[in-house]
């Protein structure tokens, strides 16, 4: 019935490789205008010191939108990833300097407990929404356990790494942000895992009927979701020096709106991990260019969420100029 | 609908029974007394609110949801405080933050329907002004809520809040409107397909603009209302968005659009602030509470939610997966929808 719909090649979800990397070049187009701009008014950034406090805020919040990427690459949304890092954050800065085994442990078991709510997910075909929503409160609530107050410490080895300074003044930041992305964009689309994960979001019978497992993909991926909220939590307790449960419910929302600025889509099946590093780091600069202009900081998320609209607005134009 | 093999129980079952589980507790713990009833009446209406905006936003399909919900909440307390105080009327105050919620979710509706962008990122943008707004505001705010507002919703005659009846009244309407108007049918009929429903005559634009706007409204205006019954805060409604998607999708309305269930928001609106009188009650701290309010939100879906473990249901009242254009072809082609069906569909070759 479908396929005699006229309207439907019109309407149907653009392929290729243009159409995937479109989106994220705008994006692309729109962080070097703002690095540039903040470069104007603040000539010192174009240091590495300058860079690194610029960008080192970010790192955190471009592996947590990775992880967002890699769960909307199968068409599930994680309304979960801030309080999990946060959560993270509280592990790192409490259990993992004295007994480091322990803590990697209670690690390892909460990357568990993410696989396990991709299980419920897929058995009792719940909404992934509302699945991390639940899963959200447990984080928080086992947050506030670990540490109720921020505070803590972070192990030696991550403190020294944060303030190590690398040779041909490549600020670390860019470091940290460039590997995570590389790692997730092979994974995502050199490998046969990443293959199957963007199968389960765009064909899932295209999946089974290749022999694979919707539930072990699906439980794959909620571990490696998993897996990068845990090296995003442990860069922010680097970044903060301490934990706090607190410290980034924000990345949850804006971790989707990176992804979508960066190209994905919210029907899955496709991976855009350069794309997600772009918007990633562009609402990123967005603060420091507000701050920069001297912007009074109540008026700060205002200007944020309209250049947001912005950009998508722009992308639009475009694609429909190019079409 | 009358055909008798198709009786099930009804989805909102689940979340009354979760609540009643939860009072049943709270009777064992505290030694019972209609008092615990009346309290979380009092409370509750204002999350039964925000819940049948997001409610009517989530019954229009996948991926219509309205995260700015918490932050157009606190800005409609600041504003009805603010124009209450000085115009000297709390009627005022309310009309502007329900004026503020509408300019607000104009501003995502534009984004969505013109710019076409995803409402979750639309909403958030909206959210962000909301809270630009919001944070402006509250700058050296003073200001208290009109007594006789505060007297009104503070008043339980006979055990029984007031204000509650008032909100269970526009629930019994919202359920008319769903079930009874043409407009119903349509935004129901838009959620189950989109594309069919606009080949049958129903205006997309029209029907996002309806639901948008009103959960923007009553967003706005449960926080008014909420403002007025304790204080403004810029922080006031930061509870409600989570809080308000967890209660629709407990109270049985399906995530995937087509699907409401008004009655349900009353169970999950009370279930969950009944249990938090428990836990507070026993003497459980923040964090345990959380961690019980997370675990019991996945029993629930566990329970109550995707496939139905007791009754055959129609194959459209499925939320297989959010997104998925072929769910309803999967949920065509299985035969049976049991737990063990599920789990076999998931690992066939």
């Amino acid at each position: 019935m479908i396929s005699m719909n006229p309207i439907r090649s019109r309407n149907a979800v653009p392929r290729g490789l243009v159409r995937r990397v479109f989106p994220g070049a705008i994006t692309l187009v729109a962080m070097i205008v703002i690095l540039i701009v903040c470069g104007t008014i603040q000539p010192r950034i174009w240091s590495q010191t300058g860079i690194t406090l610029i960008l080192s805020p970010i790192v955190a919040m471009v592996i947590a939108s990775q992880a967002q990427m890699v769960m909307m690459s199968i068409g599930d949304i994680d309304l979960s990833i801030g309080f999990f890092v946060g959560m993270v954050t509280t592990i790192v800065a409490t259990i993992l300097p004295d007994t480091p085994t322990l803590g990697f442990l209670a690690l390892g078991a909460s990357v568990l407990g993410y696989t396990l709510m991709g299980a419920l997910v897929q058995l009792r075909e719940v909404p992934s929404l509302i699945a991390t929503l639940g899963g959200s409160f447990i984080w928080l609530g086992l947050g506030l356990f670990a540490l109720p107050v921020p505070g803590g410490s972070v192990p030696d080895w991550l403190s020294s790494y944060a303030f190590w300074t690398p040779p041909l003044s490549i600020p670390v930041s860019v470091i940290t942000m460039l590997t995570a992305t590389v790692i997730t964009w092979f994974v995502m689309q050199r490998t046969g895992l990443g293959a199957r994960f963007r199968s389960l979001g765009s064909n899932p019978y295209a999946l089974i009927r290749s022999g694979g497992s919707v539930l072990r993909t699906r439980m794959l991926t909620y571990a490696i979701v998993g897996i990068l909220g845990v090296l995003s939590g442990i860069t922010l307790s680097a970044e903060i020096g301490g934990g706090d449960v607190n410290a980034a419910p924000g990345y949850t929302l804006s971790s989707i709106a990176a992804v979508i600025l960066g190209g994905g889509v919210f029907t899955g099946g496709r991976a855009v991990a350069w794309g997600t590093l772009f918007g990633a780091v562009t609402l990123g600069l967005l603060t420091v260019l507000l701050t920069l202009l001297n912007l009074s900081s109540n008026l700060q998320p205002a200007v944020q969420g309209a250049i947001v609209i912005a950009v998508l607005a722009g992308r639009l134009v475009v694609e429909r100029v190019v079409k | 609908m009358m055909n008798f093999r198709n009786l099930t129980i009804p989805a909102w079952t689940w979340s009354f029974l979760a609540a009643f589980v939860v009072l049943i507790l709270t009777f064992m713990v505290a030694g019972g007394g209609a008092k615990t009833l009346t309290l979380a009446f009092t409370i509750a209406p204002y999350l039964v609110l925000v819940g049948l905006g997001q409610m009517l936003v989530m019954s229009t399909g996948a991926g219509n949801i309205d995260v700015s919900v918490a932050k157009v909440f606190s800005l409609g307390g600041l504003v009805s405080i603010a124009v209450g105080e000085a115009t000297g009327s709390w009627v005022l105050g309310l009309a502007a933050a329900m004026a503020a919620g509408f300019a607000l979710s104009c501003v995502s509706l534009a984004s969505i329907i013109f710019i076409r962008i995803p409402p979750i990122v639309a909403t958030l943008a909206t959210s962000l002004l909301a809270s630009a707004v919001s944070l402006t505001l509250a700058q050296g705010f003073q200001g208290s809520a009109d007594p006789v507002l505060k007297g009104f919703l503070g008043s339980a005659p006979m055990g029984v809040p007031a204000f509650a009846l008032v909100v269970l009244l526009f629930t019994i309407f919202v359920q008319l409107m769903l079930g009874r108007t043409t407009w119903g049918a349509q935004t129901l009929a838009f959620g189950q397909a989109r594309r069919a429903s606009e080949y049958a005559g129903v205006s997309a634009t029209k029907t996002l603009t309806i639901v948008y706007l009103t959960s923007g409204v009553l967003a706005a205006l449960s926080g008014a209302l909420r403002a007025s019954f304790s204080a403004p805060n810029v922080e006031l409604g930061n509870d409600y968005l989570l809080d308000s998607i967890a209660v629709v999708v407990i109270g049985g309305t399906l995530i995937t659009g087509g699907r409401s269930e008004p009655a349900g928001i009353w169970g999950g609106a009370l279930f969950f602030i009944l249990l938090d009188g428990l836990l507070n009650l026993i003497g459980w701290d923040y964090a345990g509470q959380n961690i019980l309010k997370g675990f019991f939100v996945l029993a629930v879906l566990f329970l109550a939610s995707g496939v139905p473990i007791i009754h055959r249901r129609s194959a459209s009242a499925n939320p297989a997966d959010l997104t998925l254009p072929e769910a309803a072809d999967s949920t065509a082609s299985g035969a049976s929808f049991d737990v063990q069906a599920s789990a076999e569909r998931s690992t066939v070759t």
